[in-house]
């Protein structure tokens, strides 16, 4: 039996953006659990429900999504999503939820532990499982439910109508948590975190649009990790500080000619889907190895949430990936592609997300077509290890690999 | 006056052959407008003078829908597309789609591309129904959708008339609970043959469903109950699956009551008085509960299933899941743990619409009927 020889890494630096993304993405777990640990009352809350609300009254609260990609990441995907197929859960539903569902169960897992809720704020612009997931963690552990509906918008534009039924329950949560909780919402209050979630969506663009340089001067895997605390924590003062310091990074990469990616650049592709956390390894070697860049995803725009008034952020949040229509979600694309100089596009088909796959092979016809780019597709998991082929993503992205070259006449 | 089985075979005609009386009905002249799982407002296609039908898709092999859908996607959505595709629903004036759950999200996207012919009119209903901004929203909605129907129809609509349809759906749902419980009493009348009165009534004008319900009671009133069978229950979204109904036929079994959403789940709200029947309709679909596609953290559907199977003798409740329906899916273990603690046994049967060998059905429903003979 071979033992795997380590590098000694270097101390990271605590100036810089990773060090400082990594600290704030720790520091939410044990903010929620030292809240906890006092007596308050934390919650557990759905990706893109809108963190202002949260913030702005000084509540903590833990992601199971993020918990889940942590805990697939590190290897025991499998063990918790069968905890909850032993308890008659369908290996067809979502992984996260499985593991949350197991994780709500059995309460411990070393590799992402975090206080349990005393109530669940859930918003469906993600997914509808998210409400079917959500009402069962509440039934089961008898807590309340705060429930943000916004609806899958068909039309490219959001509506007047919708904007008034997201702000009425904007409020409606926001009064049900003063009630639940004890704390109070303050205006003022609101307006500092609207002002640092500014600065953190703008910083993050301008980073991510870092990629229009060639070579990009970052590997795009460092944004599967980084949306993290987009999504978590950008109201926050030290967010819009880090995305600052990893925008003044990338800049300066590009200045002196380096780049996180260690490869030379022979490629370019937008990546299309959740990251595979369990074969997070093996997804990023497999274009590494081949001097492919991820330069980019939809997540460098869909965390971009720039506001200027409460309205506005009730339109924002029915803006984000899953809950728009099809030539919405493909023209964002088309403009990523195009302002980065893509020329590949490799889709995830998610077994975990039906939504996010469900027009995915008409979408990304329509965007190869139009970016003039190939595009290939392979199955996987965002974090059931049993539902990706390492052999079928390689096969997949050798061809892929071939049509960018023949298209580059090489 | 007609036999019970004379009415039943004359549903069973249509309810296995829409095709046909959708081509008949365009033929006379009428504009259908299809509507898909698993709640839309007929009510508002049918008051401007079109005829709304069910699309539930079919029971057949998907090919063409394959370059629109990865394969764990619900068989219902991709046959409705592979349907569209195939020119099944050729003639029709539109399709409604509400998107109540993730599949019936993706697949009006997809719609839009894979069957060009058929315009595509979104429904998008809130979730959170019972506060009034969901009211008003689902009537915004409706508002969005009349100024569709309308240049389709050719017609204006009207308040009025809206009324007078409303009272023929309430009318129908009031004939359609009525018949499920006088069927209980009659073991006579086996699976299948309840399957296509719950059927038929996509397929035609509510109107005319209604009479000949009934006729179907009158005559059900002169025809002595049969032997009596082991009562069950079923739940899911959608049961119509011919093999499926045999096996439960064969093996003695008699549906009580369902939970299937493509049966009772369509009948058990009526729109009630109001300002308005816009308003009036917009409260219908906001009262409605008890249903894995709409949000309950009270999950009440759970003990409505229960206190159903309770309420009508059933001694077990058969789960008749449809496979990638992650709504139903997320429900399953705690329908199982709340039947387990009240006694009732249950048994998960999972079917897709390509499925041709029911053996592992049949294997389990007899065994199911043998725990059930054995607890009488």
């Amino acid at each position: 039996m071979s033992q795997e020889v380590k590098k000694e890494r270097p101390a990271p630096d605590p100036n810089s953006a990773k060090y400082k993304l990594n600290a704030i993405a720790m520091k939410a777990y044990a903010d929620a659990q030292a809240a906890k640990d006092r007596g308050e009352l934390i919650g557990w809350c759905s990706s893109n429900f809108p963190v202002e609300i949260p913030e702005t009254l000084g509540i903590a609260v833990c992601y199971p999504e993020n918990q889940a990609a942590a805990i697939a990441a590190r290897g025991a995907g499998a063990k918790m999503c069968e905890i909850s197929e032993a308890d008659g859960y369908s290996n067809d539903i979502c992984a996260y939820a499985r593991i949350s569902l197991a994780y709500a169960k059995i309460k411990d897992a070393p590799e992402q532990n975090m206080p349990q809720p005393d109530f669940m704020l859930c918003c469906n612009n993600i997914c509808n499982c998210m409400i079917k997931w959500y009402e069962n963690l509440a039934k089961e552990l008898n807590i309340p439910m705060i429930m943000i509906d916004i609806p899958f918008n068909p039309d490219y534009e959001v509506s007047d109508a919708e904007v008034e039924y997201i702000k009425a329950q904007f409020w409606d949560a926001i009064h049900q948590l003063e009630e639940i909780t004890g704390k109070k919402w303050s205006d003022e209050k609101y307006k500092e975190v609207m002002e640092y979630s500014g600065r953190t969506s703008r910083a993050w663009l301008a980073a991510t649009s870092c990629a229009k340089y060639t070579p990009s001067p970052f590997n795009g895997f460092d944004l599967l990790n980084h949306m993290a605390v987009m999504v978590t924590a950008r109201g926050k003062v030290e967010a819009a500080d880090a995305m600052e310091t990893l925008l003044k990074e990338y800049e300066e990469n590009h200045a002196t000619g380096k780049s996180t990616f260690r490869e030379e650049e022979k490629h370019r592709i937008m990546f299309e889907g959740i990251a595979c956390w369990p074969w997070l390894r093996a997804t990023s070697t497999g274009l590494k190895s081949r001097g492919i860049n991820m330069v980019t995803t939809i997540y460098a725009d869909a965390f971009g949430f720039i506001y200027k008034d409460f309205d506005d952020m009730c339109r924002a949040y029915a803006k984000v990936p899953n809950a728009i229509n099809l030539e919405l979600a493909r023209d964002k694309r088309v403009k990523l592609c195009k302002e980065n100089h893509v020329e590949g596009l490799l889709v995830h088909t998610n077994r975990s997300c039906k939504l996010w796959s469900g027009f995915m092979y008409e979408m990304s016809r329509q965007i190869g077509e139009t970016c003039n780019i190939p595009v290939a597709s392979f199955d996987g998991d965002q974090a059931d290890p049993r539902n990706f082929s390492e052999a079928q993503y390689d096969t997949r992205v050798q061809g892929l690999t071939e049509i960018m070259e023949a298209n580059k006449g090489v | 006056m007609k036999s019970v089985t004379e009415i039943l075979e004359q549903l069973k005609a249509i309810a296995e052959n829409p095709r046909a009386q959708k081509d008949a009905l365009i033929a006379s002249g009428k504009k259908v407008v299809l509507t898909a799982p698993v709640y839309t407002p007929e009510e508002l296609v049918h008051s401007l003078g079109m005829v709304p039908m069910g699309a539930w898709g079919g029971d057949i092999e998907l090919m063409e829908a394959k370059r629109y859908f990865p394969a764990f996607i619900c068989s219902i959505v991709q046959s409705l597309v592979e349907l569209g595709i195939k020119g099944v629903y050729d003639g029709v004036s539109a399709v409604i789609i509400p998107s109540l759950c993730d599949s019936l999200k993706v697949v009006g996207e997809n719609w839009k591309y894979a069957v060009p012919n058929i315009p595509f009119l979104p429904m998008t209903y809130p979730q959170n129904r019972k506060p009034e901004y969901g009211k008003e929203f689902t009537k915004k909605g409706y508002e969005k959708l009349i100024e569709e129907l309308e240049k389709i129809s050719g017609e204006t609509f009207e308040d009025g008339k809206l009324a007078q349809s409303i009272r023929i759906y309430n009318e129908h749902n009031a004939l359609m609970r009525e018949l499920s419980e006088v069927l209980a009493d009659h073991p006579e009348v086996t699976a299948a043959q309840r399957s296509v009165v719950f059927k038929s009534a996509f397929f035609m004008l509510k109107e005319e469903h209604s009479k000949v319900i009934r006729e179907l009671l009158e005559a059900l009133k002169e025809q002595k109950p049969g032997e009596a069978k082991i009562k069950i229950m079923t739940t899911g979204i959608l049961a119509d699956s011919p093999s499926l109904l045999n096996i439960i036929d064969s093996n003695g079994l008699q549906i009580v009551a369902d939970d299937v959403a493509a049966e009772s789940r369509q009948y058990r709200t009526d729109a009630l008085e109001d300002t308005t029947a816009l308003d009036s309709l917009s409260g219908k679909f906001c009262a409605m509960d008890h249903c894995s596609v709409l949000y309950d953290v009270e999950k009440k559907r759970i003990d409505l299933i229960v206190e159903t199977a309770k309420n009508h003798g059933a001694r077990g409740v058969l789960m008749v899941l449809t496979k990638f329906c992650d709504p139903e899916e997320f429900d399953y273990p705690l329908i199982k743990k709340a039947c387990d603690a009240a006694g009732l046994p249950i048994i998960l049967i999972e079917v897709d619409r390509q499925m041709e060998n029911y053996e592992q059905a049949g294997t389990m429903i007899e065994t199911f009927k043998d725990m059930l003979g054995k607890n009488s």
